[in-house]
């Protein structure tokens, strides 16, 4: 982009490398610290501005930001600089899948099976309807749609987590949209583990590769979960509840859990939900229960969504293919309404409804997916998992919108109504 | 909007009690937003009371029927109490007792729907979310409005055992505030906190409230945060300084004693100065919420200090005769047993903080023995019995 721009810099420092010899090379690129710093500002410029003009949710802002200086349009954030911060996008994406994990709490499912019943009609029809769409609609072969269905039946625990945050929601509403979609993920994960065996079988790889994958991603991370939350649980036992260095315990453990995941090829997102659901459920003694991660995390989920909104496929998108994944969106939140709605229980229907509205966030998980599935056999499936992406894509801009609003709507969110002097 | 001050007179030493209670996050036993939602959620008959909103979303009130005994209290409130406790569950709501949340931030609170918060919240301003406390209302019936004008300033002086028995509020804002009861520092921000003045009778108590109301202070009773204040839509007199306690056995043997008591003062009329009652009032309360069992109270009889416990001590059994016409000896011995362990909620709250360090544990526990203790059925009967022994968490 910027070789024109630079070219005299760079001349003019060679020229003076004669006499000031210690001088380094001129840089062939952008120092990662110093682009971490850019895109943190950009990020939160943008954000700020689209929330104190429209009072969008910030996580919109940071993906609009790596949309508009991304490959797509003004290519700023090239392809070299997306992998380059691919590290830092899995650790801020892993922290934010632990938290979401660690929301997940399998007990309130047993105290009330109305929820039970939500949650396995949302999965049950969110896949069958998504994966229908995209084999008979669509037109894609049994295994990658679904491909297609792992990657989208699910909410985006992510982007719920830091719509609550903001928002500072409480309420059923609230707390149900965050159990449904932490439920979505987990059930997504599992599909996700078993579709990567289908796509192997459809590639005439060996038998030994069609089990060995799915074993390998979803054994390895079922051990390095359980592995990081033992280990977190077990030296946060010799320090006070809610110190900072439980804080620091946590955050370590989880960084640990997503370096290893990396070297081992396994998915940091896998991992660290599951690391985040088993230190939920095995942490009787409320040891690490009541640590919070540091504020530092929307400062990571800052460059996570600016990445995401860089890797977003905006390039390649035909009308048809538009067409197609706005379909796949409506079937999907039709499903998710519906299951919502036949769900039952306690909660009246208008607000089971807007959890419907609320869990219909796409977006890191799902692009991070179909990432792990695509560069299985890139020449292929990276176009098969284009209408997954572009669905993602889309919801990037609507999900946030549509879960404040839900969130608006039943009156969880901080500010509910102004009073003279004061918001109630 | 104003109340009727037509007094309804009422069948003289019925009872009537109302629990404001702590919802609770699992998460991490902070308070969270969820009374609306278990409002609407709540099914039940009303066979033993009622569910209703407090000023802030994080707060609910149980309320009791009108019963004869202090059994038929205890009933009921363990009947809502474990109404509550199934429906906060199915939210995925904690529920507990305690005059205070230990460490939860007023700002994050929420005024609940109705016009009435939202008046109250226009008129005190912060004051409305740090009003975030829990109490116990014990309303005593009362045959005459005369009557409830001399119960209300007879049972002034006795404050103090009421605030010390159910004190449960030691911790604000995450820190040790050194009280047995740190509830009422939030009530005394009030403008109409305190103690209800001199009055001969119903009369003069229309002719105070007129004058307020004429100088534009109130618009009905509810306006009035006295200690103690005649209510009477009900036709009773109403306690209103007791945090709510740690559970409902507490709760139901306190209104045994405001019974009891009532029934002794209302049979003795004991000769008492209310003016010089007035002058005492205030210090003797800051006594009893700041050392409970330990304060030191002012007799103005005597013009001299005595100690609150042995002054308790000597009223229950002054109170024998009255509890046992009553029936509701047993519960006065739940209170006797405090007393003889020197054990109030709060020194309850605080050894559960000296085990865990933590508060977020220190509210769990609250929970759980919330959750646990009931009341329990002395014979086949209705007759309900308790141990003042909380479960071991």
């Amino acid at each position: 982009m910027n070789e024109s721009l630079l070219s005299p810099v760079r001349g003019a420092w060679t020229a003076m490398q004669g006499t000031l010899y210690f001088l380094p090379p001129f840089p062939s690129r952008i120092d990662t610290l110093a682009l971490l710093s850019l895109l943190l500002v950009i990020g939160l410029l943008v954000a700020e501005w689209l929330r104190a003009r429209w009072g969008w949710p910030r996580v919109l802002g940071y993906v609009a930001a790596g949309t508009v200086f991304g490959p797509p349009l003004l290519g700023w954030i090239s392809d070299d600089i997306l992998a380059q911060l691919r590290p830092i996008a899995d650790a801020a994406h892993g922290l934010l899948l632990l938290e979401a994990g660690r929301r997940l709490d399998l007990r309130w499912l047993l105290r009330n099976r109305d929820l039970l019943r939500g949650s396995v009609g949302d999965i049950a029809l969110s896949f069958l309807a998504i994966y229908g769409f995209a084999c008979f609609v669509a037109g894609l072969s049994p295994a990658w749609a679904a491909a297609t269905a792992a990657v989208t039946m699910a909410s985006a625990p992510a982007v719920v987590l830091l719509i609550i945050e903001e928002s500072r929601a409480q309420g059923q509403v609230t707390e149900r949209v965050m159990m449904y979609s932490a439920l979505g993920m987990a059930a997504s994960l599992v599909v996700f583990v078993i579709v990567l065996g289908f796509v192997h079988a459809q590639q005439d790889v060996t038998w030994m590769v069609v089990l060995a994958h799915p074993l390998w991603a979803g054994l390895g991370a079922c051990l390095l979960g359980w592995l990081a939350s033992r280990l977190a649980l077990l030296i946060a036992g010799y320090l006070p509840k809610r110190s900072l260095s439980q804080v620091f315990v946590l955050v370590a453990m989880a960084l640990l859990a997503i370096g290893v995941s990396r070297m081992l090829g396994v998915p940091v997102f896998l991992t660290l939900f599951l690391m985040g659901v088993l230190l939920s459920f095995s942490d009787e003694a409320k040891v690490l229960s009541y640590t919070g991660l540091p504020e530092g995390h929307g400062m990571l989920a800052i460059i996570l969504f600016v990445v995401v909104g860089a890797s977003l496929p905006w390039r390649d998108v035909t009308w048809l293919m538009a067409a197609q994944a706005i379909g796949l969106l409506l079937v999907r939140a039709a499903t998710k309404l519906l299951a919502m709605a036949l769900s039952g229980g306690a909660l009246s229907g208008g607000k089971r409804l807007l959890v419907g509205i609320g869990i219909q966030p796409l977006s890191a998980t799902a692009v991070f997916m179909a990432f792990e599935i695509g560069r299985l056999y890139p020449e292929i499936g990276n176009s098969a998992l284009q209408l997954a992406f572009l669905a993602a894509a889309i919801m990037d801009i609507a999900g946030p919108v549509l879960c404040r609003l839900a969130l608006n709507r039943a009156g969880e969110t901080a500010v509910e109504k102004e009073v003279p002097g004061g918001a109630l | 909007m104003s109340d009727s001050l037509e007094f309804h007179d009422s069948e003289p030493l019925t009872l009537g009690v109302e629990l404001e209670l702590q919802l609770l996050t699992t998460r991490n036993y902070d308070l969270t937003r969820g009374a609306t939602d278990l409002l609407r959620a709540a099914r039940h008959d009303g066979a033993n009371g009622e569910v209703k909103l407090e000023i802030t979303e994080s707060m609910i009130e149980i309320n009791t029927r009108v019963r004869p005994s202090a059994d038929g209290i205890a009933a009921d409130l363990d009947a809502m109490r474990g109404l509550l406790v199934e429906q906060c569950a199915r939210n995925n709501i904690a529920v507990c007792g305690g005059g205070a949340h230990p460490f939860h931030s007023w700002p994050d609170r929420r005024i609940s729907p109705g016009e009435r918060y939202e008046m109250t919240y226009e008129r005190y301003g912060y004051l409305a979310k740090q009003f975030t406390v829990f109490g116990q209302h014990i309303h005593v019936g009362c045959a005459s409005a005369d009557d409830a004008v001399w119960l209300t300033q007879a049972l002034g002086p006795y404050m103090p055992y009421f605030i010390a028995l159910s004190a449960a509020s030691p911790y604000i804002d995450g820190v040790d505030t050194l009280f047995h009861s740190a509830r009422l520092n939030a009530v005394t921000a009030f403008p109409l906190s305190g103690q209800c003045p001199e009055l001969a009778d119903w009369d003069g108590f229309l002719e105070h409230f007129g004058f307020l109301r004429d100088c534009g202070i109130v618009t009905g009773i509810k306006d009035l945060y006295w200690d103690i204040r005649p209510k009477p839509e009900y036709g009773t007199v109403e306690i209103r300084v007791c945090d709510t306690p740690l559970d409902v056995v507490q709760a139901a043997a306190l209104a045994a004693l405001a019974q009891a008591l009532s029934r002794y003062l209302l049979r003795e009329r004991p000769g008492f100065d209310a003016g010089k009652a007035l002058q005492v009032a205030r210090y003797n309360k800051f006594q009893a919420c700041r050392y409970g069992f330990d304060a030191r109270v002012s007799c103005p009889q005597k013009r001299a200090q005595e100690d609150l416990r042995s002054t308790l001590r000597d009223l229950l059994d002054t109170l024998n005769a009255d509890a046992k016409a009553l029936g509701c000896q047993h519960w006065l011995d739940v209170l006797r047993t405090a007393l003889f362990t020197g054990t109030t909620g709060s020194d309850w709250l605080r050894a559960r903080q000296a085990v865990h360090k933590n508060l977020n544990d220190v509210v769990r526990d609250s929970a759980e023995r919330f959750s646990a203790m009931r009341p329990q059925a002395r014979d086949q009967g209705s007759e309900i019995h308790a141990t003042a022994k909380p479960p071991e968490t």
